[in-house]
């Protein structure tokens, strides 16, 4: 395969990954609210579960690590998105029940500062500031796959994963599920005044979000073969919800299309440009330059994302035609389209 | 006058049965008693106002009796349940619904999404229904979105069910606000403040309204200041005063009550009076 290709599918793989974790995010922050600034430490944590059960044990290896049962692709990869779910539940029994917005949001950037120290440091863990190397390609032996041949076969893998979570996810946001989830975003007060358990909605939003970050993670280290402490610096946070501003907080589509532009165009393609001559590495620090104008730009001009969370209208919510047609229309409007709300007239002045 | 045709039939008012009750409330925040032993009883199937000065302490007993905040001593029954410092949505679930001084929409839905979030027992907010039951939750959404649409139809609000619940207008998130309590078919409706900001045209339209939640059943509690509107829509009267309740009955009878008068009529006469 040629280098070119073998970029390529470098690049397909990240899209999709950043896909599935955007969608994890984009549950979490898009749907329900939850300002999550840990979100990279529930990647990794699915990520060095996943490499650490698909490892043989650790004596003789030259590495120091828990598990180590060398579980076959894709049960330590389940386990792994389940190891993040177990981090979520404690998160969330610790923070979620007093702190709301800001204050939990500065609860798990600290968690995420100490997921990461303990990590770097705790060499018995995942083998401290190494990390996991030499992690089994899934497949390879029985495919007889070539380092060549696995990249896109294991994009392609990572392209189904990604397809069977977007439906999965799609069914969550599209039921009344997913418009509790939303109604708590919203007002958190009315929500519960209206009987919806906010706590126990907030939790089960957290759970799905971690799963799909420990997924996410776990493909990592299953396509790269290692993962260390470099790899989710509490920063890298916030290219996730770089990928949820640009692509449209509260659409899983804009989810995809934020990961093509963050993630593949603007983190990944520097990468593989030639370097500037007398300045080799220059054009991989410009990502982070990128993104913050990127975000700046979006934020000023197009605060709903490239594509903005859809309007849910009557129809496409179940309400048969003939319900809706002809029925209670002010005067020029449409069936099933938004009208323009009516502007308050002179007696009506102090309403708005 | 509209019809509402989402409530359970009238069965008839009875003012020896209260459908709510608190006895000797409590709230302070830093020292500042708000409500200061508040104890009263709504009548079942009335509609009853609570009014009082400004800083009477009405919003907070509204914010305790609803779960939205917890008292700091007392007691409160629904029905004869004691649901006491329970969690607003344990209440709602009893069948207690209210809505906000400032109307409090949930801006990113639309207005008929506003409305199905309140619909109770919904099969489709459940994990294993979602995808293991999808045809029973189908089945029971249709429901609830004609359910929804009638209401709306009744309120008013019908052409407006597609737009973002953030583009209305104030007299419009009031409408929404009551309509969205109506679809959770609650028995106690708690009121605060329906007719603060609006036009006489919809002042009279809400007052309609709530007599016709009356006609079906629902028991209402609304905080008011709007003299006339409480004269002719309320059966009962409780004046609460720096916390306290000073007095309970008609509202023809609390205009002879010295205390009262002095506390809250006198002020809401004068002020009619003078500008």
């Amino acid at each position: 395969m040629s280098n070119i290709w073998y970029y390529v599918f470098t690049l397909v793989f990240f899209l999709f990954d950043y896909f599935i974790l955007a969608m994890g995010l984009n549950i979490q922050y898009g749907e329900t609210g939850i300002l999550n600034f840990a979100y990279i430490g529930f990647v990794a944590v699915g990520s060095y579960v996943t490499g650490a059960l698909a490892l043989p044990s650790s004596v003789g290896t030259g590495q120091h690590y828990i598990l180590g049962l060398g579980l076959p692709f894709p049960v330590n990869l389940i386990l792994g998105g389940l190891a993040s779910c177990g981090l979520a539940v404690v998160v969330a029994l610790i923070s979620l029940r007093r702190l709301r917005t800001d204050y939990l949001a500065m609860v798990l950037i600290s968690l995420s500062l100490v997921l990461y120290d303990i990590c770097n440091n705790f060499v018995p863990l995942f083998n401290g500031a190494d990390g996991l190397y030499n992690v089994p390609e899934p497949f390879a032996g029985v495919l007889k796959l070539t380092t060549n041949s696995f990249i896109p076969f294991f994009a392609a893998v990572t392209g189904v994963i990604a397809a069977l979570l977007w439906w999965v996810m799609s069914r969550i946001t599209r039921s009344p599920q997913g418009r509790t989830f939303r109604a708590i975003r919203d007002d958190e007060v009315v929500a519960a005044a209206l009987g919806k358990d906010v706590f126990r909605n907030q939790l089960k939003s957290m759970l799905i979000g971690s799963f799909y970050a420990g997924v996410g993670g776990g493909l990592i280290i299953q396509f790269s073969g290692s993962f260390n402490p470099t790899a989710w610096l509490p920063g890298e946070t916030f290219v996730v919800f770089a990928v949820l501003i640009v692509g449209g907080v509260g659409n899983n589509v804009g989810m995809l299309v934020g990961s093509l532009v963050v993630e593949t165009l603007l983190i990944h393609l520097p990468a593989f440009l030639p370097a500037i001559p007398g300045h080799p590495g220059l054009i991989e620090y410009f990502d982070s330059v990128l993104i913050g104008i990127l975000l700046m730009a979006m934020l000023w001009f197009r605060p709903q994302g490239i594509v903005p969370e859809r309007v849910r209208r009557a129809l496409s919510l179940g309400a048969p035609a003939n319900l809706v047609a002809g029925r209670g229309e002010a005067p020029g409007s449409a069936p099933g389209r938004p009208v323009p709300v009516e502007i308050a007239t002179a007696d009506a002045q102090g309403e708005k | 006058m509209t019809t509402d045709r989402t409530t359970t039939p009238a069965t008839g008012p009875d003012e020896t049965r209260f459908a709510l009750s608190c006895d000797g409330i409590t709230k302070a925040f830093q020292g500042v008693r708000a409500v200061n032993g508040a104890t009263f009883d709504v009548p079942e199937g009335l509609v009853t106002a609570l009014i009082g000065p400004n800083g009477a302490g009405k919003t907070t007993v509204v914010n305790i009796l609803s779960g939205s905040m917890t008292c700091d001593s007392g007691t409160e029954h629904i029905g004869g349940t004691d649901v006491t410092n329970w969690p607003s949505y344990r209440i709602a679930r009893l069948g207690l619904m209210r809505t906000f001084q400032l109307s409090r929409e949930l801006g990113g839905l639309t207005v008929l999404e506003n409305l199905l979030v309140a619909a109770p027992d919904q099969a489709g907010e459940s994990m294993v229904n979602v995808f293991f039951r999808p045809s029973a939750v189908r089945r029971q959404e249709r429901e609830n979105v004609a359910r929804a649409l009638d209401i709306l139809e009744t309120y008013g609000l019908f052409h407006l069910r597609d737009n973002r619940a953030s583009d209305l207008s104030g007299g419009q998130k009031k409408l929404l606000e009551i309509s969205r309590a109506v679809m959770a078919s609650p028995k106690v409706l708690l009121l605060d403040e329906p007719m603060a900001g609006v036009n006489p045209a919809l002042i009279e339209r809400i007052g309609g309204y709530i007599l016709d939640l009356k006609a079906a059943g629902v028991t209402v509690l609304m905080i008011e200041h709007n003299l006339s509107v409480v004269e002719r829509i309320c059966d009962h009267v409780i004046v609460l005063a720096e916390g306290q309740t000073l007095a309970t009955g008609k509202l023809s009878d609390l205009r002879e009550n010295e205390e009262v008068v002095q506390a809250y009529l006198g002020e809401v006469i004068d002020a009619s009076t003078h500008g």
